[in-house]
């Protein structure tokens, strides 16, 4: 199947400087460090750049800057899903990426939430225009939280057989899935055989803790070859650091020091992007005993679930996947 | 009109000398009645039709579903077994001890047939129980001083932490938890935790017959009466009820008096019938959302209240706790 591929490299491009910017730059040889992404023979660079806070971005211009400084940087990897801020998300990126498509693993999510094939590949294509490029390198099933998903996506002319049939058409180069609810869901996933390429998660110091992925999930796709991208490393809206219990850069080198392919952090502003520029241009992956003493230090407040919302209460839980399973709307239960 | 057959009585677990009617009657809706001469006429009637087992909780209505019951039981107090729950959600058994104090004063009784924990949700729930200085300690001392006969405990959310409560080996008397035809095919108590509780003879009491709130009913999926037959017909010791009306009151009754069981079969046809709307908990949202863990409990955890929440309002305006979650900050 992977022979009707289209063959493409990524090669880095010169970086043009942009000039007049007032933004404290640093030096333009930094350059944000890479891995493989599982067995695919991509390279990806270790921060990802979220594209859910994208489309929080006060306005099209910031969300353009935070793009083209973010490829600056040297990070390849763009996050998004067909339903972030109702396409915003992926249209400011497809924007922003005009001309450096290339030049970027680009990925994005569907969200049939249980609903068939049919509507999955409409969506797809739906991403493909956003997007504005013909195919994807990464396609995944998006919020995989609900405890009866596997079913759904599994059940004749569900999602699943949407995802075999965009790759066989070339449209996508991978597939894989995402939620940030509960490892069983993700073990049940990934105990169905399907060709699974990838596979997102919450990762952080806290999670360990509480409902761990990191000891439950990350082993197994460690195991299978996955790439795995890691997300929520301070807790989906910064929750972990204003608790005052970890600093922004103890939670995403954490995060960072598992062995995943990439670490995904939501930046809405050039502020927030530079930070974590800051923290990924030293990064020194933390030694297991460093790793150990942070998790101790944040266990006290980890192993109730109140620093990781989107496993212990529905306040993560996106409208879309709630109508087509009958829950209430964010505004009627908004944790 | 015939006359109604009697609510029957069943074993409290394996103190078989003592035996309670099978529907039980909940406190928390209690609160819920018109005024205060509605619920104290409710608790009479419930006790005139047979029901022997009566529910409350410390942080019900903070206070108010505690004092109407205890003015419905005067004079009957011997007639009934009578239940509350302690709420230190993780925090000291002292705390516990003083909550105990304040619920015989509101219930006007000098022991209680049962004390439970309440609300057992989060997952170190039953670490913060068994600590040095925990609830744990609370009841084990309550029991010694004989102000209350029975010892267990009580939470909606997870079968794991229920599971978990059982591991450390606490010798409880009682579990309650919520057993109904939608929970048979979602994180489901009655496959994980009634097995064993029927096993190890502690009494089951069953809560949520009619999923807290009845928006199944509302929503036309099933009758109460079905779902209120359905949940008496497991193997447990009681099925609590809310009670706040006096056409739930007799509605309940209808099913309880003179109650035949649900065959075998037909039990299996409506867990198949709800299946597809039962597989993703929309019904069941006690064990997913956090707005039905009571706020002292989400207070005491570290976790947002929602200030909107008539209980939250209610917990602000008089709380006479320590106020103070566990572990400090």
């Amino acid at each position: 199947m992977r022979d009707v591929i289209r063959k493409r490299r990524l090669k880095p491009k010169p970086v043009a400087w942009t000039a007049g910017g007032d933004s404290p730059r640093r030096s333009r040889s930094e350059s944000v460090a890479r891995r493989p992404m599982g067995k695919g023979g991509l390279s990806v660079s270790i921060l990802g750049l979220g594209g859910y806070h994208l489309g929080s971005a006060k306005d099209d211009r910031e969300a353009g800057a935070i793009v083209s400084r973010a490829l600056e940087a040297g990070i390849n990897f763009f996050d998004n899903a067909w339903e972030y801020h109702r396409g915003q998300s992926e249209e400011r990126l497809g924007r922003a990426l005009r001309g450096r498509r290339e030049d970027v693993i680009l990925m994005t999510k569907v969200c049939t939430h249980g609903r068939d094939k049919k509507t999955a590949l409409r969506m797809l294509e739906q991403s493909l225009r956003r997007l504005r490029t013909d195919h994807l390198d990464v396609w995944q099933v998006h919020e995989v939280i609900y405890d009866n998903d596997p079913d759904l996506i599994f059940s004749k002319n569900g999602v699943a057989e949407a995802l075999l049939a965009a790759k066989k058409a070339g449209k996508v180069r991978f597939v894989g899935f995402t939620g940030h609810k509960d490892p069983d869901l993700h073990l049940r996933m990934l105990s169905q055989g399907f060709p699974f390429d990838t596979v997102q998660m919450p990762l952080n110091c806290f999670d360990a803790t509480f409902r761990s992925f990191e000891q439950n999930v990350l082993p197994r796709a460690n195991q299978l070859g996955l790439a795995v991208f890691g997300m929520k490393s301070l807790g989906g809206s910064g929750e972990m650091v204003r608790e005052g219990a970890i600093t922004a850069e103890e939670g995403l080198r954490y995060a960072m020091s598992l062995p995943v392919a990439t670490t995904i952090s939501g930046m809405e502003s050039l502020d927030v992007l530079e930070q974590n520029l800051a923290i990924v241009a030293n990064f020194k992956a933390l030694s297991p005993s460093e790793m150990e003493s942070l998790r101790a230090r944040c266990k006290p407040i980890a192993a109730d679930g109140r620093v990781e919302l989107f496993k212990s209460t529905v306040k993560y839980d996106g409208d879309l996947g709630r109508k087509q399973h009958h829950y209430p709307s964010s505004k009627e239960l908004p944790v | 009109m015939t006359s109604p057959g009697n609510i029957p009585t069943r074993p409290f677990g394996k103190h078989s000398g003592v035996r309670v009617s099978a529907l039980g009657f909940g406190g928390h809706h209690l609160g819920d009645a018109a005024d205060e001469e509605t619920a104290i006429r409710l608790v009479r009637r419930a006790v005139e039709a047979g029901v022997t087992f009566f529910d409350n909780c410390w942080e019900y209505h903070r206070g108010k579903s505690e004092i109407w019951m205890g003015k419905g039981l005067k004079g009957r107090r011997s007639d009934v077994f009578l239940m509350t729950k302690a709420c230190s959600h993780g925090r000291e058994g002292a705390l516990a001890l003083r909550m105990l104090e304040e619920s015989l004063r509101r219930l006007q009784t000098d022991h209680l047939d049962l004390w439970q924990i309440h609300g057992v949700s989060f997952d170190n729930d039953p670490e913060l129980f068994m600590r040095k200085g925990g609830a744990a300690e609370a009841l084990l001392a309550a029991k010694k001083s004989g102000k209350a006969r029975f010892i267990g405990f009580t939470g909606h959310k997870n079968p794991k932490v229920h599971l978990a409560m059982l591991e450390t080996g606490f010798p409880f008397d009682s579990v309650q938890m919520p057993l109904n035809a939608f929970d048979a095919s979602y994180r489901s108590f009655a496959d994980a935790v009634l097995p064993e509780l029927n096993r190890q003879g502690i009494a089951v009491l069953g809560m949520k017959p009619i999923n807290g709130h009845g928006d199944a009913v509302k929503d036309g999926i099933l009758t109460a009466e079905e779902s209120l037959r359905y949940a008496m017909s497991l193997p447990v010791t009681t099925t609590i009820t809310g009670i706040e009306s006096f056409s739930v009151l007799e509605q309940n009754l209808r099913v309880a008096q003179g109650f035949i069981p649900m065959e075998p079969d037909r039990m299996q046809a409506l867990r198949d019938r709800l299946k597809p709307q039962a597989g993703d908990g929309r019904y069941e949202l006690y064990k997913v959302s956090l707005k039905f863990d009571n706020p002292e409990a989400r207070w005491a955890h570290g976790f947002p209240i929602d200030s909107q929440q008539g209980e939250v309002k209610e917990m602000l305006r008089e709380t006479d706790n320590s106020g103070h979650p566990f572990p400090g900050r």
